[in-house]
């Protein structure tokens, strides 16, 4: 069931409150844009997009500062409890998710720029390939998250469990090819190593997509275990 | 902008139809003597069971049961004409004062009841001591203001031990300091603040057991409110408080316990922590956070 940031006495309150909840929401629409065209720099190696990765970053952190600001204000000024207080606790660590999500597709940016020159760490067809498999199931979470984020659904966040364990699978796939991989040839260990780490960040993107869900949960009750809001299993990653 | 990458990446920015009524999974109904969270405490100086008010034709109380816990501070919160006063005022027999005030139910004071025809209400309103919104200082002395309760239920011998009553109460009441020096100027004579802190010496001069505060702060500046929040966390040491405030802000801060009262009806009591961050009940929810009417 969908929660709800309005229906306050004082109606500039539920001004206050969605727009923070509306700015969280269009940050995230621009991480997901963000993850999309990192893994694509990543997987055709293309130096322009990565440009473009490294410049919409800044647009991220200036959200991130915004939201960070606006929810202060709303603090100071509202003194929030209850349902509205997890709301506004929440939304900021959805935006800290969300930050550091987008941390991770500017380190696959900054992969291709950095050895753009030299091209000794460009993905080989299967590593592109498997980039590109992890960039979708990282994309899906986020989306779902959001989602359900935007709806301030609990519910509809438990989804991201059951994508979670298909990005899990993915990802272990990917290190097992790439071990085999430096196994047979030890000169390809360093560019290995480099591919191993650009898996680990397209994980690391779904493991903040579902802390969004899990924060999604906490707006609902304090704790969403023991209420069944969400599955025990959806606990915080770091 | 924001709008145009959010329908891209496939998401809905609009609002979504979110209705207050459909919003929530906590519970929404009221039945009348079903209060949500635990009412009872392990060590209570009250306990009030199936507890009705009447004012004439008028049902101000609804069965409503609660213990008040030793060296607790229980915050009563709720609309304008719940019934946090009226229930209050049960506790030391004030609603006796209004005509045609009817009190049905259990009232337990250290397990003993209240409407006993043995109990002397002179000395039920010595245990249970009240200080209300509009400081009422006596037109007398500071020091007799102090002094009367304690004379009058013969609890001094003679004028010294009476003089250490008085040094105590006002020291306990952290007004010492502050009038040690005129203790025979008249009581109206100090600010709002310090004639309600006199207020609350002369309550425990007495050496009261539980001391009832309706809405002690709403006449006072933040300064003076701060001191008396401050001198309720060292009271609740020796003596249970109840307080009813307007101020949920005022009940978050000062204490252990909150009952939310609404239309008569004690609808939630719990942890303060609790209550603030994860309300149970629908109608709390509403009200703490300013969706009420």
């Amino acid at each position: 069931m969908a929660l709800s940031l309005e229906g306050h006495t004082a109606r500039a309150f539920d001004g206050d409150l969605s727009s923070l909840h509306i700015q969280a929401v269009a940050m995230g629409a621009l991480v997901i844009e963000q993850v999309q065209l990192a893994v694509n720099a990543y997987s055709s190696w293309d130096r322009s997009i990565a440009t473009l990765v490294l410049e919409r970053e800044r647009k991220i952190n200036l959200y991130d500062a915004e939201i960070e600001e606006a929810a202060l204000q709303v603090i100071a000024r509202r003194q929030p409890v209850a349902q509205d207080l997890r709301a506004v606790f929440a939304i900021d660590k959805v935006v800290t998710e969300l930050e550091r999500a987008a941390d991770e597709a500017k380190k696959l940016a900054l992969t291709v720029l950095a050895e753009s020159d030299a091209s000794g760490f460009r993905p080989g067809a299967a590593t592109a390939r498997e980039a590109r498999a992890l960039g979708r199931v990282a994309t899906a979470m986020i989306r779902s998250a959001l989602q359900a984020f935007d709806l301030l659904d609990p519910g509809s966040a438990a989804s991201v469990v059951k994508q979670d364990q298909e990005m899990d699978a993915e990802y272990a796939n990917a290190l097992r090819r790439l071990l085999t991989h430096a196994m047979e040839d030890p000169r390809r260990l360093q560019s290995t190593i480099e591919a191993a780490f650009i898996m680990r960040s397209l994980e690391r993107i779904g493991d903040h997509a579902r802390n969004i869900a899990r924060h999604v949960g906490f707006i609902g009750g304090l704790d969403p275990a023991a209420t069944g809001v969400l599955p025990a299993s959806l606990t915080i990653k770091n | 902008m924001e709008a145009a990458q959010a329908e891209r990446a496939g998401i809905n920015l609009k609002p979504s139809g979110r209705m207050p009524e459909e919003a929530s999974s906590i519970e929404t109904p009221v039945e009348t003597g079903k209060t949500v969270g635990n009412i009872a405490v392990d060590d209570p100086i009250f306990s009030c069971r199936d507890v009705d008010v009447f004012y004439g034709e008028k049902h101000a109380i609804k069965k409503v049961g609660i213990d008040i816990g030793k060296n607790q501070v229980l915050a009563m919160i709720g609309p304008s004409g719940c019934g946090k006063s009226t229930f209050l005022r049960c506790l030391n027999r004030m609603n006796d004062t209004i005509p045609n005030a009817r009190v049905v139910g259990s009232i337990l004071l250290d397990g003993k009841d209240i409407h006993d025809k043995k109990q002397d209400v002179v000395q039920l309103r010595a245990r249970v001591g009240m200080v209300f919104q509009k400081p009422n200082p006596f037109p007398k002395s500071i020091y007799e203001n102090v002094a009367y309760g304690p004379r009058i239920h013969g609890l001094a011998g003679d004028r010294v031990e009476l003089d250490e009553i008085v040094h105590s109460s006002l020291q306990r009441a952290g007004l010492w300091e502050e009038v040690k020096d005129r203790l025979q100027h008249p009581g109206t004579s100090l600010s709002g603040g310090q004639q309600q802190r006199l207020c609350i010496a002369r309550t425990i001069a007495v050496n009261p057991e539980v001391i009832l505060m309706d809405e002690p702060c709403s006449a006072l500046d933040p300064i003076a409110t701060a001191r008396i929040e401050d001198l309720m966390e060292e009271l609740r040491q020796s003596y249970a408080i109840v307080i009813v405030t307007h101020s949920m802000q005022q009940a978050a801060r000062v204490s252990q316990r909150t009952a939310y009262f609404h239309l008569g009806d004690l609808i939630e009591v719990g942890e303060t922590d609790r209550i603030f961050t994860n309300p149970r009940h629908r109608l709390t929810e509403d009200y703490i956070t300013g969706r009420f009417g």
